[in-house]
Formats: structure tokens, sequence, C-alpha cells
């Protein structure tokens, strides 16, 4: 490796080959890939594995990157799809396991590894969301994207994005309406 | 609550501390899972004498299935193509055509052929359909009892009984319909009534 934290070169290093280069550019950026998966999943374990999946497609993939545009736009691109991808393979799987593993956070482990019950509750409310209205609320609140760069990473209208937005804040309204809030 | 509230409660959620370990781990076990995944490298950690030999088998297993299917396909395709004599009509047609001079009505892969009499002097009876494959050939051909054909490469006497059975003894076998008795057994024939 060359030794040089750019992220460009980084990312030239890992195009020919260079396992240590990659390493760098996973270590750089793997908190925020593993928030996104985690506040899709409300899991631990499924964020970690669904992160590590998002890395090692990107490194696949790394060929098709625009050197242009962000690498951590393009990272939670794909980190973001393959959540949405994992919730539909869920449901498929068992209806009733997803709706115990939305559950399970607040009932079989009152604590969740959370800093707070705040944070618990927020992520238990979060579960209970249809995945592509997470989806929206995690680019745009979480990581402050525009309704317009959600659109394009989601592949849809920002109008879709927008109406999202607006169904999921209604519905965290409902279930987050007991916690203390700062009135604006 | 409004908008900008939401907004702010959601955001102070902070997600449950990952460990510094699983930090300092996850680069590695991502840069592992690309060497793993790694087309080359797996290609040479996965060889294995006995896998390729099992490999080996089966594949044999498959091509030899896949050539009797195809042999078994070439072989239906020839009954189909000699399936113009499986039609009274026709057969009524060309026996109108040459009465009783007709010996046999033949099929092949040259095509159809007619065995005539020198004179009209074949019996009218009612007519048999044949079929002969002799694992690379079929013939197929409509004919009469207590006439002597040449097909599959042999001359064949054909007889039938009072009772619709068939019997056809050739040089270096006997069929008969009724009981199938072979004394050849490359042979597959197939007769019955027109």
């Amino acid at each position: 490796m060359a030794g040089s934290n750019d992220e460009s070169k980084l990312i030239e290093h890992s195009l020919s080959g260079d396992p240590e280069a990659y390493a760098a550019l996973v270590a750089q950026h793997q908190i925020m890939i593993r928030a996104v998966t985690f506040r899709m999943t409300g899991s631990l374990d499924d964020a970690e594995e669904l992160a590590q999946d998002a890395f090692l497609r990107a490194y696949r993939q790394l060929a098709s990157f625009n050197n242009g545009s962000k690498f951590s736009t393009w990272l939670c691109k794909i980190a973001i799809n393959l959540s949405l991808d994992w919730r539909r393979r869920e449901r498929r799987r068992d209806d009733i396991h997803s709706e115990w593993a939305a559950n399970a956070i607040s009932e079989n482990n009152p604590g969740g590894g959370f800093p707070d019950e705040l944070s618990r509750r927020v992520q238990s409310a979060l579960n209970h969301l249809p995945a592509k209205q997470r989806a929206a609320i995690v680019l745009t609140i979480y990581e402050n994207q525009s309704h317009a760069e959600a659109a394009k990473m989601l592949g849809c209208t920002e109008a879709t994005v927008s109406w999202r937005v607006f169904a999921a804040r209604q519905k965290l309204k409902r279930l987050l309406k007991d916690l203390p809030h700062e009135q604006s | 609550m409004n908008n900008p509230e939401i907004e702010s409660l959601l955001k102070k959620a902070r997600l449950p501390e990952i460990s510094e370990e699983s930090l300092a781990m996850f680069p590695r076990r991502i840069v592992a899972g690309i060497q793993h995944n790694d087309p080359r490298g797996r290609a040479a950690r996965n060889f294995s004498p006995r896998l390729a030999w099992a490999f080996g088998l089966v594949a044999c297993i498959v091509i030899a299935f896949a050539v009797g299917h195809w042999r078994g396909l070439t072989e239906n395709e020839m009954v189909h193509a000699n399936d113009t004599l499986a039609s009274v009509e026709l057969v009524r047609e060309t026996l109108a055509m040459f009465p009783n001079r007709i010996r046999a009505i033949v099929e092949d892969e040259h095509g159809l052929n007619l065995v005539l009499s020198d004179s009209d002097n074949v019996p009218v009876s009612a007519p048999i359909y044949i079929r002969i494959c002799d694992g690379k050939h079929c013939s197929s051909l409509v004919t009469f009892s207590g006439q002597e054909i040449q097909i599959a490469g042999q001359k064949i006497t054909v007889l039938s009984d009072a009772r619709g059975g068939i019997i056809l003894e050739g040089n270096k076998f006997v069929w008969s319909s009724t009981s199938r008795i072979y004394a050849s057994g490359n042979l597959k024939i197939e007769a019955k009534p027109l």
C-alpha cells in the first residue's frame, strides 16, 4: 500500500488488488454503513452481516464506481438496497418471524444494548415502519440527504420520497408521542 | 408534535455501542472475505482429486444419459417419419391402384417403395402393419400374410392367424405378436393388423 489516506488513492490501490487499501477504506466508512444497516434492521447481528455484504459487493463493483461522486454515498446506496432486499427476503421467509424480530428489542431484550430508553424506543418505532418508509427516514434524517438525493439512491421519484417521509413521520409521531420532546 | 420536533427526537436516538474489538476486526473480516471469494484463490483452494473424480463421474453419467436420450429421440423421429404407413387411407388408395399385385409397401430412410408381384396373384387379405428397428435404422411396411419380404438386411416371412396374431420369421429370429418370442435381441419389432 502507498500509505496515503487519500480516498481516491485508496480506491485506485484497491482496484489494483491491494487488500490493505480496501481495509483502510472499510475502516473509514464502517461506522456510517453499520449505522445505516442497524437503523434498517434493528439488530446488531443482522446489521453487521449486511454491512459486510455491502463492503464485499462494493469491492466487486469497485470498477464501476465513478470517481466524480462521493464514495460514502455510493457505499450507502449499496447498503440501503441490500437492506431493502434483506427485508423482502425476511418477509417472504416468515411474516411471523419478522413481526417477532420487530418487537424483539422492546420485549425480549429490554436494554437491547442501547445507551438510553429514548434510543431504544426510537429504534423500536423505526422497526414498525414499512421498509421503504424506514429507508426514506434513514437517508433524509440520519444521513442528511435531500429528498432528491434519496430518490436517486432508492431509484424512485422525489415526490415518492417526500410521501414516504410524510407517512413515516405521521406514524412515528403516533408511536413516540409519549416521549418528552423539545417544543419548537 | 410537529415535524422539527419529531426529527429532533429521531436524531437524539443513539446507536448501541460497537466494541473497539469489533471495529478493529471488521476490516480484517472484509479482506478475508474478499480473499475467500477471489475466483482464482477459491479454485486453487477447492481443488481436490477426489472431488475432481466425482465431477468426472457425474459428467460421464450426464453425457451417457444425454446420448441415450438423443438416440431415443432420433429413433422416435424415425418412427414418426415412418408413420405414413399407419394411415389406412393412404394404404387403401395405394392398394387400389395395383389390385392383387402389391406384396408390400415399404418405407425406410430412402422413402416409400412398392414391392410388386410380376402378376396379379397376391391373395386379398387384411393388411398388416410392421415396424422393425435394428438400433440404427427403422423400416415400416404394410404387407399381407404369406408374403416374404427383404427388410432390415434379412428375408422375413409374414404370417397371421385367424385371431389376428402375427408371426414374423427371419433368417435369425422368430417373432410372435402374442408371445413376443425373440431369437435375435437387437431388433425392435411392432406389428398389428391395419
